[in-house]
């Protein structure tokens, strides 16, 4: 087939309808976005391709380039989906777009030559067809943008001021704290797609608590004076950003502690500063990022990835801290790579061997990677106890 | 009735086939003198021994590309090898298949019920369409085949010289002129009869899969060439329909072999062989057809070098408007079409025939 530039764009676009029909049904079962925006990529790839590439290189294309072109377009397509952090599940994201790709080829290959009678004289272009096609594509992706628009949740803005808690989320919304707004008493997130922005959190049982919902978004919150937990997430996704949490004076609670949250696929604490506390950060049978978050002064441990978590550790900061600056225990797996941790010093009260100011330890059957941390003036530098194993490698392990 | 296949060969059954799509056998009318449409190609491939057609799946006379012949090969071989050939561009058909095609094609379409048989041997312009010999059309596709077999002047008076396209055997020494497929299969003929073989040709012989290059089957090609001068486009034709025949080792490897045994050679000039086949095509140029020859002397019409001059579309320019229309496929649609002489080519011609049909104002 020897495409015009044309041809190939009309092709292209009508090969697409389906599956962007296709996705638009899957969106609204799954009652998630990814479906419709990896199909708006795949038509921007596909077509900034044709344009620029494509069609120049290939006057003549026989069928068989079917199967290279896909596969450079799916590199294309897996390197801006993973490059921008677009959040796509990887099996389902191959399947929509393999299905686009078959969809691509039939139409090119049979269903256009079989019904159009100059398709492939006219060089794929399809007339009005064409013209048809693009317009369809254009009214679907621009309804799907209008929705996706219309269906954003309402914006909750929170006067500067005290306001008194516990304040509880039930329903989708942003809640958008101004300048100086304070609530006393804690924060209960009841409710999927909750985003908390700038809010200043003070007291309560648990600053923030976040359970069994998804999608919850915390972005630049201050907690102090928690009675249990700074924030407290159970079986909930979360993403937990820029948040400064203040335990000083709270021997038992925890900073943030996201637990018992593995089946709500990967959470986040990035850009955290945690003062005080038990522990600083600690994850328990999750599957929780936590990166580039400054922690000090906790008792026990400073980062923990707990009871059978897989979870990785990477550019935090621990500084003068009691017993453990990174902990990975009861059977968890873990990567902690580009740390610094400072100063750890020993828990000479409680006698225990775990707690003897030790940068690193891997406990009970637990197996952590070390890449490129920084272990400076701590009592012990790293060790483990009870089958656990530590790897310090030359390169990281994912 | 108001619609007319002039020509009863390989390129008015493809037309007709399109036409089908549309009109009932009632409604078309063609002319011609075998009800075989492909009567004159079937003794041409059989004159040269050719198994394989050059084309590849789309190489058939069904209006639309797809289905190819490859699917229906599927069936007959009980294989998927012609599918997967056909995504590797390396399908050919067997001879065999295509004429099974179109036998099944015309027992199906209703060609014989439209069938005139009839040489028509004057075309002329009348108010609102076309008298054919009397009757009268509003469209009409002319569709005669080639003139005549080509024979080089200096050789048509040697009785040693057969044309490749007419039945022949093969003598021990044989000379082949011409670079064009069919001589490239003479060549392998008389070297498998044990003749040793001498190749005359004037230019090397391109070496293509197809008889163009590839994108000039489609508008990528086409529009370039449609927007040539009158003298450019003459000088592209000619490159574009110079002899040729597929690269691949089934051609080289027996003649390198050949050729180290002392059996095959390339010479200048016709020698003391005792058989000289000319594979030298077809003779080219309306004026060796009388009935095109006729129309353009009597409606003053627009040539270029031998060429009819046509619209992109393969009409005739001067008598087509948007109430009639004469349309040209096969070996003289060159002009429309470079490889017009194809069943891709005259199906080309048919797609644009049947529009100017369903726009036609009067229809």
């Amino acid at each position: 087939m020897s495409y015009t530039l044309r041809g190939r764009v009309e092709t292209r676009l009508a090969a697409l309808l389906p599956v962007l029909l296709g996705a638009c049904v899957l969106a609204g079962v799954l009652d998630r976005w990814w479906p419709v925006e990896l199909v708006a990529l795949m038509a921007a790839v596909g077509l900034f391709l044709d344009l620029e590439v494509w069609h120049r290189l290939l006057p003549y294309q026989p069928a068989w380039t079917s199967v290279p072109l896909g596969a450079i377009e799916l590199g294309v397509l897996m390197a801006i989906l993973y490059g921008f952090g677009l959040q796509a599940p990887l099996l389902p994201a191959l399947a929509l777009f393999g299905a686009g790709w078959l969809a691509a080829v039939i139409f090119a290959q049979a269903a256009l030559p079989l019904l159009r009678l100059g398709y492939a004289e006219d060089g794929g272009e399809l007339g009005r067809a064409g013209g048809v096609a693009a317009v369809a594509l254009v009214l679907a992706f621009g309804g799907s943008a209008a929705t996706y628009v219309v269906r954003l949740p309402p914006v909750v803005h929170l006067s500067a001021g005290v306001h008194q808690g516990p304040l509880v989320i039930d329903r989708r919304e942003v809640l958008q704290g101004e300048p100086g707004a304070v609530v006393r008493g804690g924060i209960v997130v009841a409710h999927d797609d909750v985003q908390v922005r700038d809010v200043t959190v003070v007291g309560g049982e648990n600053g923030i608590t976040v359970d069994d919902v998804r999608e919850t978004v915390i972005d630049g919150v201050t907690v102090q004076g928690a009675k249990l937990d700074g924030i407290h997430v159970r079986l909930a996704g979360v993403v937990i950003r820029d948040c400064t949490v203040d335990m000083l004076g709270n021997r038992l609670g925890q900073g943030i502690d996201i637990s018992f949250n593995m089946d709500k696929g990967m959470s986040m604490v990035e850009g955290c500063t945690v003062v005080g506390g038990q522990q600083g950060i600690t994850t328990h049978s999750s599957a929780t990022d936590i990166m580039d978050n400054t922690v000090s002064r906790t008792t026990g441990q400073a980062i923990a990835v707990d009871e059978m978590s897989m979870g990785m550790a990477s550019h935090n900061a621990i500084r003068n801290a009691l017993g453990v600056g990174l902990y990975c225990g009861d059977r968890s797996m873990c990567m902690f790579d580009h740390n610094t941790v400072i100063g750890m010093r020993p828990d000479t009260t409680s006698g225990l061997r775990n707690r003897r100011g030790l940068a690193v330890l891997a406990d009970f059957q637990s197996e952590a990677d070390l890449w490129r941390n920084r272990l400076v003036a701590n009592a012990v530098a790293m060790d483990t106890t009870t089958n656990a194993i530590l790897r310090t490698s030359s390169r990281p392990s994912w | 009735m108001q619609v007319a296949v002039v020509g009863s060969g390989l390129a008015g059954f493809t037309a007709y086939q399109t036409l089908r799509r549309e009109l009932a056998p009632g409604e078309i009318a063609v002319f011609g003198t075998n009800s075989d449409p492909a009567a004159a190609w079937r003794v041409r491939a059989a004159a040269i021994r050719q198994r394989e057609m050059r084309s590849e799946s789309d190489g058939h006379c069904l209006p639309t590309s797809f289905p190819g012949l490859a699917f229906s090969s599927v069936r007959r071989r009980r294989s998927a090898r012609p599918l997967l050939d056909s995504v590797l561009d390396r399908y050919h058909p067997t001879v065999e298949e295509f004429l099974s095609h179109v036998e099944r094609l015309r027992e199906r379409s209703g060609w014989d019920a439209s069938l005139v048989p009839r040489r028509i041997e004057r075309v002329r312009a009348v108010d609102g369409g076309f008298d054919l010999d009397g009757e009268s059309f509003t469209h009409v596709l002319l569709a005669p085949g080639h003139p005549g077999l080509n024979v080089p002047e200096e050789l048509c008076d040697d009785p040693r010289v057969v044309h490749s396209y007419e039945p022949h055997d093969y003598a021990d020494t044989v000379t082949v002129v011409g670079a064009g497929l069919a001589a490239a299969t003479e060549w392998l003929n008389a070297l498998a009869a044990d003749a040793e073989v001498v190749s005359v040709r004037r230019h090397e012989p391109a070496r293509r899969p197809l008889n163009v290059p590839r994108q000039y089957f489609s508008r990528r090609g086409l529009d370039g060439y449609h927007r040539l001068a009158p003298r450019e486009r003459v000088e592209r034709l000619r490159t574009l329909i110079a002899p040729s025949y597929p690269p691949g080792p089934q051609w080289d490897e027996p003649l390198e072999r050949a050729a180290r045994d002392g059996r095959f050679r390339v010479e200048q000039s016709v020698n003391g062989s005792a058989q000289v086949i000319c594979a030298t095509g077809f003779r080219r140029g309306i004026r060796h057809d009388p009935l095109l020859a006729r129309l353009v002397a009597e409606h003053d019409l627009e040539t270029a070098d031998g060429w009819l001059v046509l619209e992109p579309d393969s009409t005739v320019p001067a008598l087509s408007d948007a109430e009639r229309t004469l349309a040209v496929a096969g070996a003289p649609a060159q002009w429309a079409f470079p490889a017009a002489d194809t069943l891709a080519g005259a199906r080309y011609a048919a797609h644009r025939f049947l529009g100017r049909i369903g726009s036609c104002r009067t229809r």
